[in-house]
C-alpha cells in the first residue's frame, strides 16, 4: 500500500465536489462588515455567531454540519495514514498508533452520525463544496508535526465547532443535535489529548523539534480561522472553545495564542476585502467620469 | 411586464443575468403576476443568502448573491437555488397583493416563526409547480421555529400541502405547534 498520499488523490465519488485554500482565497466575498460601501456605512450586521436567532440559521448550520462530515472523513483518512506511513518504533511509537487506531474508530463514527444528522437537517452527501484543508494538515513527513496540525489544530478547530453546535441544538430545542454534538465533543477532547500528550513526550529531549511542530500548529490554526471564521468575535460564526481546550490540554497561554492568530486572520481578510472593495470603487467612479 | 436584473455584468461570482431573468420570467407568468414589472438587484458582494422583496409601483427584490448560489460549486449559479429564492418572494408578494393576507406584519416586522410559516407555505406551493425543493430543508427550519414536537409536524404538513389560505389561517395551523407561534 502506498505511503505519503497526496490530497488530490484522495477517494470521492461524483456526489463530491472538492475546493482548496486558493479557490477560497480567490472568493472576494464577505458576509463580515467590512465598512466601504459608497453610500455610507454598510448596514450589515456585526453579529455572525451561528445561533437559532440568525435568520438563516437553518441553512448556516446545514452547511456547517455539512462540513462537520467531509472533515470527519479527512480526520479519518489523517489518523489512518499515520497509522501506515510511519514505521512502527523507529519513526512512531506503536502506542502512538494505538492511539490513532483508536481515533480512526472514532472519526468512522462521527461520519456516520454526520450522514445521519445531515439527512435529518434536509442536506445531501455532497451538497456542499469540501474545503480539502483540513487533510492537508495531516500529510507532513514528520508524525510530530502531524500530531500538532491534525490533533492539536484540526481537532481544536472540531471542540470549537461541536461546541457551536451544540449551543445551537440546545436553543432551537433540537435533542438530536444537541446530544449527537455533545457526545462527538467529549471524543474531540481526548483525540486533542493524545496529540497534546505524545508532541510533549516524543519531543521532550529535542526542544526543536518541538517549536517546530508548534510553528506549524500556528500556520493551520491560521488557516482554519482563515477568513474570520473561528474567533472570539462575534463577528465569527464559531466561537472559541476555552473550557474544552482547556479540558483537553491547551494551556491558558497555548489557548491566548490561538486566540490572537483567530482574531488576526479576521482583521487580515477585513483589510483585505476592504481594499479590494475601495480599489473597486475608485474603478467604477473613474469608468463613470 | 418588464424584468430588470442589476448588475449586468457580476465581478465577485459567474453568475448570468440573462438565466436570472428568464427564470423569473418563467415564475411571473406561472405565478399571473404578468401585471408588475420586477427589479431584481443582486449584492454579489456578500456569500449570505437572504433575500426581501419590496412591493410598490414595482416588485424590487433585493437578494444576496448566496440565494443563487451552488452550495456544490462556490460562486457558480444554481439555476434551482435561483427559482426558489425568487419564487418563494414572488409568492409572498402575490399574497399581499392579491388579498386575505392584509393583516400580516412588514417582512421586516415578521418573527422568526411567522417566517418559517410563510415560507412552508411558500415552498409547498413552488413545490407543486414544479421547481425542485428538498422538503426536509424546510421541515426542518419550521421545527427550528416553532418546536420539535409531532404537533409541529402536523401543522408543517397541514401547511405545505395547502392553496388559498389567508393570514389568519395560516396562523391558526401555526398554532397548533405551539399557541404563540403567530406572534
Amino acid at each position: 500500500m502506498r505511503k505519503f498520499f497526496p490530497v488530490e488523490d484522495l477517494a470521492r465519488d461524483s456526489r463530491f465536489s472538492k475546493i482548496t485554500i486558493a479557490d477560497r482565497m480567490a472568493d472576494q466575498r464577505t458576509a463580515l462588515n467590512v465598512n466601504v460601501d459608497a453610500d455610507g456605512p454598510s448596514k450589515r450586521t456585526n453579529n455572525m455567531r451561528l445561533t437559532p436567532s440568525r435568520r438563516d440559521a437553518s441553512d448556516g448550520a446545514r452547511g456547517l454540519m455539512h462540513g462537520i462530515f467531509v472533515g470527519e472523513i479527512q480526520a479519518l483518512e489523517g489518523a489512518g495514514r499515520t497509522c501506515w506511513d510511519f514505521e512502527t518504533g523507529t519513526e512512531a511509537p506503536f502506542a502512538l498508533k494505538l492511539d490513532m487506531a483508536r481515533q480512526c474508530w472514532d472519526e468512522a463514527r462521527h461520519v456516520e452520525i454526520s450522514v445521519k444528522l445531515s439527512d435529518w437537517m434536509g442536506s445531501e452527501i455532497g451538497q456542499y463544496a469540501e474545503n480539502t484543508v483540513l487533510f492537508e494538515a495531516a500529510c507532513s513527513s514528520d508524525p510530530v508535526l502531524r500530531l500538532a496540525g491534525v490533533n492539536r489544530a484540526l481537532e481544536g478547530l472540531a471542540i470549537d465547532v461541536f461546541t457551536t453546535m451544540k449551543e445551537f441544538g440546545d436553543l432551537a430545542g433540537d435533542q438530536y443535535l444537541e446530544f449527537c454534538e455533545d457526545w462527538m465533543l467529549a471524543d474531540e477532547v481526548t483525540h486533542v489529548k493524545m496529540g497534546s500528550d505524545w508532541l510533549r513526550k516524543i519531543t521532550e529531549n529535542d526542544p526543536e523539534r518541538r517549536k517546530k511542530a508548534l510553528e506549524f500548529q500556528n500556520v493551520v490554526d491560521k488557516l482554519f480561522s482563515y477568513g474570520g471564521t473561528r474567533s472570539d468575535s462575534q463577528e465569527s460564526p464559531i466561537g472559541l472553545a476555552r473550557r474544552f481546550r482547556e479540558l483537553a490540554g491547551f494551556t491558558d497561554d497555548e489557548v491566548e495564542v490561538i486566540a490572537e492568530v483567530s482574531m488576526q486572520a479576521l482583521n487580515e481578510r477585513k483589510v483585505a476585502v476592504g481594499q479590494i472593495r475601495e480599489a473597486k470603487r475608485l474603478a467604477d467612479q473613474s469608468a463613470h467620469k | 411586464m418588464t424584468i430588470t436584473v442589476t448588475p449586468e455584468v457580476f465581478n465577485y461570482v459567474w453568475f448570468d443575468a440573462e438565466v436570472i431573468r428568464s427564470i423569473a420570467t418563467g415564475l411571473v407568468d406561472a405565478l399571473g403576476m404578468n401585471d408588475y414589472d420586477v427589479i431584481i438587484e443582486v449584492d454579489e458582494t456578500t456569500p449570505l443568502s437572504g433575500i426581501s422583496c419590496e412591493i410598490g409601483d414595482t416588485i424590487r427584490i433585493r437578494a444576496c448573491s448566496g440565494a443563487f448560489e451552488d452550495t456544490r460549486k462556490p460562486r457558480q449559479q444554481s439555476e434551482t437555488a435561483t427559482a426558489t429564492s425568487i419564487g418563494r418572494v414572488l409568492l409572498r408578494a402575490r399574497d399581499r397583493l392579491v388579498g386575505g393576507f392584509g393583516e400580516a406584519p412588514a417582512d421586516n416586522d415578521l418573527s422568526l416563526a411567522q417566517v418559517a410559516a410563510w415560507e412552508t407555505y411558500s415552498l409547498g406551493r413552488l413545490d407543486r409547480l414544479g421547481v425542485p425543493t428538498n422538503q426536509q430543508r424546510w421541515r426542518y427550519n419550521f421545527r427550528n421555529r416553532l418546536g420539535f414536537t409531532d404537533a409541529t409536524d402536523g401543522a408543517f404538513e397541514k401547511i405545505w400541502g395547502s392553496d388559498g389560505l389567508t393570514w389568519g389561517e395560516l396562523c391558526a395551523i401555526s398554532e397548533t405547534a405551539i399557541p404563540s407561534a403567530a406572534k
